[in-house]
């Protein structure tokens, strides 16, 4: 069986990795509506691909208030590129 | 609190990257662009192309002032636009701010050097209505450059997402200021 990162394998973490590939940077509240979760949840999925080292957050502005803004790290990415080539080579085992 | 992950069977990674595709997909398709942009940007553009055409031809202190008021000009319309996209999609795509201030690309690049190419010669040459001609081609061409970025961007996000980071498009834009501004002064 591929081998496949249990850090992104959960769906709101694979979404969340996922959407963030598409851009450079992403604002919290543009991701959690994304994903349509609460803001504690998003919280604590950012905070444990941060740790891993996956994702980088930072402080900053957003029509005027203050926000976080996130996104992929190179380790991130590559470790995105790597569990969906995992999933598509799981999905080849069937087809 | 968080849900076990499936068990990774076949059915399961097809669902989990299904569901991952389409969140991608979503966010993309919701972007949207300011409103004006290729105008606005292709303006910009063929004002720092006719301003550099006449700065360069006149070999003055006060034509340089000019090519270096029209680079501010395209500098701040093309920062303001970015800063616009960002407010309006609470995202920051690099490839676009590469597009918007180099240019980068086939179209845009032949296009910007062409339009300047020609300008300044008719600028050596006097001939006015040329200069505004060239500068207007290249700006067209410019806009064009974008526009079909993106469009790639939109069909494929993951490959056309990367370019200069703002910190890098920030320090050439200054390094640029400052070798027209050493111009000005020297001159």
């Amino acid at each position: 069986m591929p081998e496949l990162d249990p850090l992104i394998h959960h769906p709101a973490r694979l979404q969340l990795v996922t959407s963030l590939a598409a851009v450079s940077e992403a604002e919290f509240s543009t991701l959690r509506d994304l994903l349509g979760v609460s803001d504690s949840v998003m919280s604590k999925h950012v905070s444990a691909l941060a740790d891993a080292g996956y994702l980088t957050s930072r402080k900053g502005l957003h029509e005027g208030r203050r926000t976080t803004w996130i996104a992929l790290t190179p380790t991130g990415r590559k470790a995105v590129r790597a569990h969906v080539a995992a999933l598509r080579r799981l999905i080849a085992t069937v087809d | 609190m968080e849900s076990k992950p499936p068990l990774g069977g076949p059915d399961d990674a097809r669902s989990l990257l299904h569901v991952a595709d389409e969140s991608s997909r979503r966010l993309t398709a919701g972007l949207r662009l300011p409103a004006g942009l290729y105008p606005v940007l292709g303006a910009a553009v063929a004002v720092q192309i006719g301003t550099a055409a006449y700065g360069i031809a006149q070999q003055t202190v006060r034509g340089l002032a000019v090519a270096l008021a029209g680079l501010v000009v395209f500098l701040l319309v093309a920062a303001g636009l970015l800063h616009q996209f960002r407010r309006i999609n609470g995202v920051r795509v690099d490839g676009l701010a590469s597009r918007l201030l180099l240019g980068s690309g086939s179209i845009a690049s032949l296009g910007y050097v062409g339009g300047l190419a020609a300008g300044t010669w008719a600028a050596f040459a006097s001939l006015w209505w040329v200069v505004v001609a060239a500068a207007v081609v290249g700006g067209v061409a410019y806009a064009v450059g974008a526009r079909d970025w993106w469009q790639a961007y939109r069909h494929d996000p993951v490959t056309h997402e990367r370019g200069a980071s703002p910190r890098m498009l920030a320090v050439l834009a200054v390094v640029v200021c400052l070798g027209l501004a050493a111009l000005l002064v020297v001159g």
